[in-house]
Formats: C-alpha cells, sequence, structure tokens
C-alpha cells in the first residue's frame, strides 16, 4: 500500500464524522456557487454585449430625450451600418400593478434587424410591422402575464398618460444570455402621434450596428463629436462600456458579495481544520508508534495532508453536485423569469464549479497545514504518552 | 443538574476546536447581522423621508417622482383639495421636479445618477427637518444649489463652494449643505425650481406635488378630492407609503440576498459544531459513563451537552454581532431600484438586529447540539466504563 493510499484509508475511520465534514464543506460550495453565479451572471450582461453595437444617449441624463433628427445624422456617419431607436415608456399592466418589465417604444422596422438577437417569427414580425398599434413581448413575460398572440391588452404609463390599447402581434425568443426575456415593444410611432406636438420628436436613445466591431470606442467619440456644439450633447457607447457602466452603479453589492465568498471560504476552512485537528489529536498514539518504527516526520504530515485534501475534493464535489440541481433547475428558472431584467440568464458555470472544487481542495490543504505540522514536530516519547 | 461549569471547562480544555467551531458561528452571525442592519438602514433612511400627515400626488401610474409629469396648470387645483393646510402664505406644499443627473463620482472610476430636484423659495419653510450645516441657503432664482450631507464630497464640484455643469456650460454653485434627519433627501442636490426647468427642457410641468394635511386623518377626504377629478389623472399616496414603497425593492434585494447567504452559512456552522460536539461525545465517554453511574438522569446528560453548545454559539455569536457593531459608522452608496439613482445608506445597528443574531447564534447551537447530545444521553454507562 502506498502512503497517500493509507492515508485514503484512514478516511474511512471514522465514516460519520467525513461524511459530516464533507456536507459542511459542500453547504458552503452551494453557498458560494451561489454567490458567484449571481455575480457572474451579472457581469454576463457584459460579457455577452454585442461587439458591433453603440448606444448613443443624452450626455448629461437618462431622462431626457433627444431630438429624432440625430437619427438621420447618425445613419450618415461613417461606418455606421444600421441604425434604430427606443423610448423607455414606463409601462405597468394595470391588472398587475406590482409586476416591473421593461417597456420600451421602438421604431418598428429596424429595431429587430440591429437586435438581431431577439428571434421573432418572420410571419409574426410582419404583422407587427403594419399594425400600428401592435407589440412584441418577450417568452418570459408573456408566459407571466398569460398573453397569447392575438391578445388585446391595456396598458398605462406614468410618462405618457392615458390607456394604451395594444395587440399582441408576436412573442421573441433572447438567443443571447444578455437579453432580457421578458421586455414589452412596441411603435414608436404610436406613441409619437400621440403627444402634444411640443413633446413630439423625441427618441431615447439611438442604437447603431457598425461595420468596424475593434474601433467601437473611437466610432462612439466620433459620434459624440457631431453633436458636441448643439444644445443636446451626446454619450455614445458601446454595448458592453454601456452595460458596465450600468453595472458599475451596484458595485456596492458585487463587492459585498465578493468579500461575502471570501468568508465562505474561511468558514470552509475553519470546518475542514477542526475536523482534521480532532482526528490528529485522536490519532497522536498511533503517529508516535509509526515515527518509533522508522517513519519519517514528513510521513506523518502526508498522510494528514492527503487525507484532508481528499474530504476537501469529496465536500467540493459533493457541493457542485448539490448546487447544480438547485441553482440549475430550481432557482435558477424562477429568477430567469421572476428577476429576468436583471438575471436574463441565471445558470451555474462550469469555471465556477471548477473554482468551487479547486478552491474546497486547496482550503483542505491550507486547513491540515497546522495540525501537520504540529504533528510532525512531536517527540515520539511525547506522542506514545500522550492520551487523547 | 450537572453543573454548568463542568461544560465551561470542557470547552476551555479543547481551546483550538472550541475557536474554530465559535468561529465558524460568528462569521455566520457577523454576516446575517450585517444584512439586517443594512436592511434596517434602507427603512430609516428612506422611512424618515416621509410624514403620516403629508401627501404626495403623482401621475397615475407612477411609482416614483423621476417617471411622473404633471402640467403646472394642476398644481393650485391639488393646492385647493380639501384637507390641505393653510399656512401663513397661503397653502402648504411643495411642486417640484425631479431629475437625475450623470455626475462623476470621487475616488472612484465611472459616473453615477444623482437625484437632482428643482425646489421652490419656501422649500425650507415646508420641510422643517431640513436644516443647514454648512453655508448658506441659495437665493432664489439664482444658479446657486445647497447638497445634501452624504452626498457632499462623493461626487465631483459637488461640495461647499465647488461648482457642477447642470447642462452644457451652465456652472452651478454649491453654497450650502443640509441634512435632513438622515432621510433620502441627504442623497440629493437642490436647485432653484425655474433653473432646472430650463437646464432640463421641464417646462410647464412638475414631477410631483407634496402637500401638509390639517391632519393624518384627512387624507381620504384629500385623495378623494384629487383622484376623483379623472380629468387630472393624478394619484395620491401617504406619504410614509410612498417610502415604504421606494424601499420595498432595495430591502427586499437586501434582506432576500442576506437570508439566503445566512441560510447556507448556517448550515455550515450547525454541522460545524454537530461535528464538534460529536467529538466532544465520543471522547468523553467515559465521563459520560461515571456521570451516568453516579446517578445523573438521561435527560440531565442532554441537557448538559446542549447548554454545552449553547454556551459555544453564543461566544460564537457575541463575537460575531459585536464584529459587526463598526458598521454604523460606514456609509454606501446604493442605486435605489426605485429612482435608478443612487442613495447613501448607513448601516441601523438596532436592539432587535442584535436580538435576532443571538437568538440566531443559539438556535444553531441547539441544532447542531442535539443529536449529539442524544447520543450522549444514550451511552450505556456500563459499556462506557469498560471503553
Amino acid at each position: 500500500m502506498t502512503l497517500p493510499g493509507l492515508a485514503l484509508r484512514n478516511l474511512s475511520r471514522n465514516r460519520f464524522r467525513v461524511i459530516l465534514t464533507a456536507f459542511g464543506v459542500a453547504i458552503a460550495v452551494v453557498a458560494f456557487l451561489l454567490l458567484r453565479t449571481v455575480v457572474s451572471s451579472w457581469e454576463d450582461s457584459a460579457q455577452w454585449a454585442a461587439k458591433d453595437r453603440v448606444v448613443t444617449r443624452h450626455k448629461v441624463t437618462f431622462v431626457m430625450e433627444l431630438p429624432k433628427r440625430y437619427v438621420q445624422t447618425v445613419r450618415d456617419a461613417p461606418h455606421v451600418k444600421q441604425v434604430t431607436w427606443a423610448n423607455w415608456f414606463g409601462a405597468k399592466d394595470p391588472k398587475m400593478d406590482r409586476e416591473f418589465f421593461a417597456t420600451l417604444a421602438v421604431d418598428a422596422p429596424t429595431y429587430f434587424t440591429v437586435y438581431d438577437e431577439m428571434k421573432v417569427p418572420p410571419d409574426q414580425l410582419e404583422t407587427f410591422k403594419h399594425d400600428r398599434q401592435g407589440t412584441i413581448v418577450g417568452q418570459v413575460l408573456a408566459r407571466r402575464h398569460g398573453w397569447k398572440v392575438g391578445d388585446k391588452i391595456v396598458l398605462q404609463s406614468g410618462i405618457y398618460p392615458g390607456d394604451w390599447q395594444l395587440n399582441v402581434d408576436g412573442i421573441y425568443e433572447a438567443t443571447a444570455k444578455s437579453v432580457d426575456q421578458s421586455t414589452l415593444l412596441f411603435h414608436w410611432d404610436y406613441v409619437n402621434d400621440s403627444l402634444p406636438v411640443e413633446r413630439r420628436d423625441n427618441v431615447g436613445w439611438i442604437v447603431s450596428r457598425v461595420d468596424a466591431p475593434n474601433q467601437v470606442a473611437d466610432i462612439g467619440t466620433s459620434l459624440d463629436k457631431l453633436f458636441e456644439d448643439g444644445d443636446t450633447p451626446t454619450l455614445s457607447m458601446d454595448e458592453a462600456s454601456f452595460n458596465k457602466s450600468f453595472l458599475a452603479m451596484f458595485s456596492a453589492v458585487l463587492t459585498a458579495m465578493n468579500y461575502i465568498s471570501l468568508v465562505i471560504l474561511v468558514i470552509m476552512m475553519l470546518i475542514l481544520g477542526n475536523t482534521i485537528a480532532m482526528g490528529v489529536r485522536e490519532r497522536t498514539n498511533e503517529y508516535g508508534v509509526l515515527r518509533a518504527i522508522g517513519f519519517r516526520p514528513g510521513h506523518v504530515a502526508l498522510w494528514i495532508v492527503v487525507e484532508s485534501l481528499a474530504t476537501g475534493v469529496l465536500g467540493g464535489a459533493l457541493g457542485v453536485a448539490l448546487a447544480w440541481p438547485f441553482i440549475n433547475l430550481g432557482l435558477g428558472r424562477f429568477i430567469e423569469e421572476n428577476l429576468s431584467s436583471i438575471f436574463p440568464y441565471f445558470r451555474l458555470e462550469v469555471r465556477n464549479a471548477v473554482l468551487a472544487i479547486f478552491a474546497a481542495s486547496v482550503l483542505g490543504g491550507l486547513a491540515s497545514a497546522l495540525p501537520a505540522w504540529r504533528a510532525s514536530k512531536l517527540q515520539i516519547v511525547d506522542a506514545v504518552r500522550r492520551v487523547a | 443538574m450537572i453543573p454548568v461549569r463542568y461544560n465551561v471547562r470542557s470547552l476551555a480544555v479543547r481551546k483550538a476546536t472550541t475557536f474554530a467551531t465559535a468561529s465558524g458561528i460568528a462569521l455566520v452571525v457577523f454576516v446575517l447581522a450585517s444584512a439586517m442592519m443594512l436592511t434596517a438602514g434602507v427603512h430609516k433612511t428612506l422611512g424618515a423621508s416621509g410624514h403620516p400627515d403629508q401627501a404626495i400626488v403623482m401621475r397615475m401610474g407612477s411609482d416614483a417622482e423621476l417617471g411622473s409629469v404633471i402640467e403646472q396648470s394642476s398644481v393650485a387645483l391639488v393646492f385647493a383639495a380639501p384637507g390641505v393646510k393653510t399656512g401663513e402664505h397661503g397653502p402648504l406644499g411643495a411642486a417640484e421636479i425631479v431629475v437625475v443627473g450623470a455626475m462623476e463620482k470621487l475616488g472612484a472610476d465611472g459616473v453615477t445618477n444623482v437625484t437632482i430636484r428643482g425646489v421652490g423659495d419656501d422649500v425650507m419653510t415646508f420641510r422643517p427637518e431640513v436644516h443647514l450645516i454648512a453655508g448658506r441657503p441659495a437665493r432664489p432664482g439664482t444658479d446657486e444649489a445647497i447638497v445634501g450631507a452624504r452626498i457632499r464630497g462623493r461626487i465631483k464640484g459637488v461640495d461647499l463652494d465647488q461648482t457642477f455643469d447642470i447642462k452644457k456650460n451652465r456652472p452651478v454653485k454649491v453654497v450650502g449643505v443640509f441634512e435632513a434627519d438622515g432621510s433620502a433627501y441627504e442623497s440629493e442636490i437642490w436647485v432653484d425650481r425655474e433653473l432646472l426647468r430650463q437646464a432640463y427642457g421641464r417646462q410647464g410641468v412638475v414631477s410631483s406635488i407634496r402637500v401638509r394635511l390639517d391632519s393624518a386623518s384627512k387624507f381620504d377626504a384629500f385623495r378623494a378630492g384629487v383622484e376623483n377629478d379623472k380629468g387630472l389623472g393624478l394619484q395620491v399616496l401617504r406619504e410614509t407609503a410612498f417610502y415604504e414603497k421606494q424601499s420595498e425593492g432595495l430591502s427586499a434585494f437586501i434582506g432576500g440576498l442576506g437570508s439566503v447567504v445566512s441560510f447556507f452559512f448556517a448550515l455550515g456552522a450547525m454541522i460545524g459544531a454537530a461535528i464538534t460536539m460529536y467529538a466532544a461525545v465520543s471522547n468523553r465517554q467515559r465521563e459520560i459513563g461515571t456521570l451516568r453511574a453516579l446517578g445523573f438522569s438521561q435527560i440531565s446528560i442532554l441537557m448538559s451537552f446542549l447548554l454545552e453548545a449553547i454556551i459555544l454559539s453564543v461566544i460564537g455569536g457575541a463575537i460575531g454581532a459585536l464584529a459587526a457593531l463598526p458598521w454604523a459608522f460606514v456609509r454606501v452608496s446604493m442605486v435605489n431600484m426605485a429612482s435608478w439613482s443612487e442613495v447613501v445608506l448607513s448601516f441601523d445597528p438596532n436592539a432587535r438586529v442584535m436580538m435576532i443574531a443571538l437568538a440566531f447564534a443559539v438556535l444553531m447551537g441547539l441544532l447542531g447540539g442535539l443529536f449529539p447530545a442524544i447520543r450522549a444521553a444514550r451511552t450505556s454507562p456500563l459499556k462506557a466504563i469498560r471503553g
């Protein structure tokens, strides 16, 4: 039998304790994975953003709009392939007025060309384009509100007074992880035409697709130059930076979650270290005997470290096995349906699972450092004499 | 009853193990207490902004002042509604514009959204809780601003005697800093209403109308008076209810995250406590057997080990709760989902939070220690003494 093999055999001596410890580590791993998934699916919105889209909005504030003539200026700018625009409509379903979802008044002919990761069946899209009161809704939103193609719905908005009658013409699905599947989109023209003259012809933001994805930052800057001297200066950002700046507003939360992840790791280490220390204390006699028959201090340390590492790996693997169904089948589905504006995609990622198992084993090794060092330093006489 | 001293000494003998287990529990309690303190802080900050005898009027369907647009012509009608208190200079009310501006953060990268409120000349009369702690009031009709004490120094140009651009080439000078009972107003910038109208193209409209009522009980009459005029298309909320709604998203988020994390942490720490107590029980078989032989009942053995687990967890819990106390000196800025702008929050370490955190620790000890204690109680004296 090899020396590490002997250490592994030791695991089965107090099976109950090893199982409890592995469960303790596993629970910590589940919590760790949960937090990592929150952080990474949040950050994903920046990662998965389209590389070739530039968003142009008001420089000073998102509550002010841009004159619609800016759209034409952007369209004529170099490198710009396609342009569309949208307004934040801020509507609610009066029947479910506590439910939040994004409502956008969009340019119907172009919006789904620029956002081509929002897939609408072609016949539904065609109906929508010709139906002034038509709307396309995200599949998650449609499911939540029980809307089907052909339904008529009424919405209210605090920004645009009145009842807004809409026909559900289509349902979109997202093929990118960064796209919210619970947005409602309808015709900008419908809104614009019903506004008083002085509020007409304004757009919330302009989105353009460019033909040089590696120059998006420069293209954004040159777009802003076009409007610099006007009364309404703009701020253009590629989609990834735009999402990142949105994310930055929540940086305190993200930082807190990163710290809490660290705390979990410390708890994990305490559980592991405690178990190992107890095992070592109970076996001090044996180590004395083993040393007396000629094993080196290094051997003793090796046994302890390997045993701890193995427990860590066991707990880590068990944790991933528990977290997978919990996040992907239970919680994830719930979050994607109810919080999709923040977490359009909430799944356990392989890199996080690997990170968790890696962390559990490294901490297993670290946790055993002190007991292993102390056991290897023991004088044989003391060890043999020691009563647990 | 086995003396408590027996448990305390047993814990003291195994210093390292006791320390590790108690630290685990301390960390759990620390995280739980921090999350609860922050949730309490959200309620305190947003809750302090509302008065029960005041009502806020917004556009029907609006959740927040930001998205609400009311024609200036409706203001006089709202002020004339039944139940509005009259002061020396007419009805007590404030018709204000609320916007958010993207401003550069100090000490961190990027911009953040700051609430800018366009106020009337009599804003201090309407809000007696607001008082200047530095500088002087802004002169009406000028490009001067006063800023909340919590936002001061966090944003570029937003501090006494500095200037920031409210729009392109329109600098505004900060002439005063105010406090407002720790409420959300302390995270805002206040400028002249007309200035904000021009800068943000909000001519002829306001965002919200607040009124003071003759008494809190006049609310229903006032509400009926305003809401029954369908032509206005306005909704009325009691100010306290409005801020309760504003804090819902943020406190549900922090509270929810805190509970989920604490739940898993607690499970982990409980298992840690159980491991320790199981080891304690199996190492002390002989002692337990002796105690049983001396005539101590199974119940007293059970109670003794439970008590030991509870002492262990109370030590941990107390350390964790105490360690969370210094948060009281920390201010964090968060985005309030209701207004999409930054609100600076404080942690509120009240007695209730501390009690819950400690109770939670006791519960962890109780649950973690239960099964080991049962095993101890079941020990057969004969077998145990024989070893």
